[in-house]
């Protein structure tokens, strides 16, 4: 059965990147969201087997989001995904319980790779 | 006395001595009777020996002094037994771990056990003992990530949280607050893990983990009943250390060059004396003859440097034979590895950047080619700018059907794609990333270093991969290498205003032709040259720069394309130029498409483009 993965950006250039990574591995990527509210919304409604969130976000930041979505399920998989440079956000991140994260510029072998380890 | 200096020479010079012995004891393996062998063994033992015991090594001299005796026994005899070369060889090993231990700053382990044993037990290498569960112990881990980790702290605390799965942390070194510490670039980490776990467990936890470039799980109090288990994992570290690299921090130079060195300074302290007298007196003439002698010797420095950094292949195919050797040993395999062509000499960045893929291609013709018994060939040869490596194997081939299907399993291909692949392309599948399934990825072949690792290191060096296989027959993989990567010749040329540059190596030749000597097949544009038809491409599209009217005269390069020959259009032809490849910096260095910059003699910067590997990124 296809992995579901829910894809949070606010550049929809960004999803849509995304979304051409994990289709072509065979990922059905069940819905997105363009900022931390409707990210939370959509996780609850959709429950995907994975989240990747960007950190900046208008509305409600990836790691309010992540947050939230830990208290709603702890053992929630989400992959933050950061630009260069923003190292203290992603520690805060990880710091909430996000099981992982890329940088961008991304690598399609790179997000694959570490979405099939987050799912481990 | 201040014995630090001293040590890092030690630590290179037994390094070496010990690399020595390891190939010695191999080829003696097969040659029992080779007096001269035996004493060249004999005579490193022996240096090892002098060496450790002036540092205050105690047990690596004393262990030293037990080989020394043994191989004396030996040198009277005027052979060795099969059984004492394996007895030998494990000796070496320990000696090495020794090494590393004094490396490392940690108190030399026990060597008891193993002169206890006397000289003709043999072998401990391989043993399959079971390992037994760690009895309710502590773990002691060390990692260190690799340099091109990016935000490597919070990488770290990853790791760190993971291990929290698999038992107790503490004494995290750095601890957490170091760790989350803003500005700090840590790459490394120690700590006790309380645990139930093996340090196997462990290990194979991070198995899939690139990031890392250094793992070590020890037990902190190891009882009889872990010996088994220490033994195992010792085996396995000891196979990752001999894949690691050979080229070290430092180089051996021939004297003579150093003296040719010490003239060219002595020269160019006159030429500037030179040149201050001619600006001061305004005497151009004289200046100007002095800029040309500083040309010549800077052109002579260029050349000596280069001298000094070319070193023979053997530095990294030595350690081969006894890889080889341990891996049949542990495979229950035949395997005969023939190096001819060890002396040739190449660039040291590229023997370094090849050492660990070639390290890969002789593991996996000795664990997927050959099936019980056959010869792994590994020829070097130069031609006129290259090198060329060839691995070729007598074993069972690669099975296109077999690749085709794994590519449309991993959802790389659709079935029909698959089909209408040629042979060679279904070859090159192999060498996208994450291809061997795990299942294919077993406890010899290593850690991190697959085809996608070994052709994307030939390329980034500016050199190809070829494979060639024959189901049933056998498999050879030949890599074509610069023979320097420092300095390059590359071929100007313009596009859209812009100044690029290529690398001469990867054109066949340039031409001008006119516009109505080309042909068209469909929507392609074609150029006849001699007795071919190439395919016209415009650089301009590639680089997705706009495209002008057509213009009546075009200028060409012809070049080699995924292994077709093609004719790439281009604005301007502006020549050739000798220039310093100067790495990008991250995160440019992951851009596909070039593989380096060069800072012309104006001053101006160009980007030094890769075009094949351009169009892949597009594919």
């Amino acid at each position: 059965m296809a992995k579901r993965v829910l894809i949070v950006d606010d550049a929809q250039f960004m999803r849509e990147l995304l979304r051409d990574i994990f289709e072509q591995a065979g990922w059905h990527v069940v819905g997105e969201a363009e900022n931390g509210k409707r990210a939370v919304e959509q996780f609850q409604l959709l429950k995907p087997d994975l989240v990747t969130m960007d950190i900046v976000m208008p509305l409600r930041s990836g790691i309010d989001a992540l947050s939230d979505i830990i208290a709603a399920k702890p053992d929630a998989r989400v992959v933050m995904c950061s630009a260069l440079g923003q190292e203290s956000m992603m520690m805060e991140a990880v710091k909430a319980g996000a099981k992982d994260f890329i940088v961008k510029p991304f690598q399609p072998e790179q997000v694959l790779r570490i979405a099939a380890r987050a799912m481990l | 006395m201040d014995m630090s200096k001293f040590k890092a020479m030690f630590l290179t010079e037994s390094a070496e001595h010990l690399r020595s012995m390891s190939t010695l004891l191999t080829a003696l393996e097969g040659q029992p009777q080779n007096r001269e062998g035996i004493d060249a063994l004999f005579r490193e033992a022996h240096s090892i020996k002098g060496m450790a015991a002036s540092m205050g090594y105690e047990r690596m001299a004393r262990l030293a002094h037990h080989l020394e005796d043994t191989l004396d026994g030996f040198r009277k005899q005027g052979e060795i037994s099969p059984a004492a070369v394996g007895r030998l060889l494990s000796g070496v090993d320990l000696l090495e771990d020794l090494r590393e231990d004094i490396s490392d700053n940690l108190p030399e382990r026990d060597i008891a056990e193993f002169i206890e044993q006397g000289p003709d037990h043999p072998a401990v290498a391989g043993e399959q003992t079971p390992e037994p569960p760690a009895a309710g112990g502590a773990l002691h881990v060390a990692l260190s990530l690799q340099d091109n980790v990016v935000a490597p702290a919070v990488r770290l605390l990853l790791i760190v949280k993971q291990l929290e799965v698999l038992g107790a942390v503490e004494q995290l070194s750095p601890d957490l607050e170091e760790l989350s510490a803003a500005g700090r670039d840590h790459r490394q980490l120690q700590l006790r893990l309380k645990t139930g776990l093996t340090p196997r467990d462990i290990e194979q936890a991070f198995a899939d983990y690139p990031e890392i470039s250094q793992l070590r799980v020890a037990a902190t109090a190891p009882a009889a009943a872990t010996r088994g288990q220490d033994r195992r994992r010792d085996d396995r570290r000891r196979g990752d250390r001999r894949q690691q690299g050979v080229a070290g921090a430092t180089v051996r130079v021939d004297t003579a060059l150093l003296d040719r060195f010490i003239n060219l300074t002595g020269e160019l302290v006159t030429n500037r004396h030179r040149l201050q007298t001619a600006l001061g007196a305004q005497n151009w003439r004289e200046l100007n003859e002095g800029l040309g002698q500083l040309g010549k010797l800077v052109q002579s420095l260029h050349g000596q440097v280069l001298q000094v950094r070319m070193t023979p292949v053997g530095s990294i195919t030595e350690r081969l034979p006894r890889v080889v050797r341990d891996l049949c040993r542990k495979n229950g395999k035949d395997v005969q590895l023939l190096i001819e062509g060890a002396e040739i000499e190449l660039d040291r960045t590229i023997l370094e950047e090849m050492a660990d893929p070639l390290m890969h291609l002789v593991r996996n013709a000795v664990d997927h080619g050959i099936v019980e018994q056959g010869t792994i060939q590994l020829r070097i040869w130069r031609e006129r700018s290259h090198v060329q490596i060839q691995i070729q194997d007598d074993g069972r081939g690669i099975d296109p059907q077999k690749i085709r299907q794994r590519a449309v399993e991993k959802g790389l291909l659709s079935a029909r794609q698959a089909q209408a692949l040629r042979t060679a392309e279904v070859l090159q599948l192999i060498c996208r990333p994450g291809f061997s399934t795990t299942e294919q990825v077993t406890e010899t072949s290593g850690r991190g270093v697959g085809m996608d690792v070994v052709k994307a290191a030939v390329e980034k060096l500016g050199g190809i991969l070829l494979i060639d296989s024959t189901l049933g027959r056998g498999s050879r993989i030949t890599m074509q290498l610069p023979l320097s990567v420092a300095i390059i010749r590359v071929l100007l040329l313009e596009c859209d205003g812009k100044l690029l540059a290529l690398p001469l190596s990867r054109i066949l030749q340039t031409r001008q032709i006119e516009r109505q000597e080309l042909r068209r097949s469909g929507k392609q544009l074609l150029i006849q040259l001699k007795d071919e038809t190439l395919p016209l491409l415009s650089l301009r599209k590639i680089l997705g720069m706009p495209v002008p009217p057509a213009a009546a005269r075009i200028s060409l390069v012809v070049m080699k394309l995924f292994g077709r020959k093609v004719g790439l259009a281009v604005d301007r032809l502006v020549g050739h130029r000798e220039v310093f490849v100067k790495k990008l910096p991250p995160p440019f260095d992951r851009l596909r498409g070039s593989n380096g910059g060069a800072v012309l003699g104006d001053g101006q910067v160009v980007f030094i483009l890769d075009v094949q590997s351009f169009l892949e990124r597009r594919r």
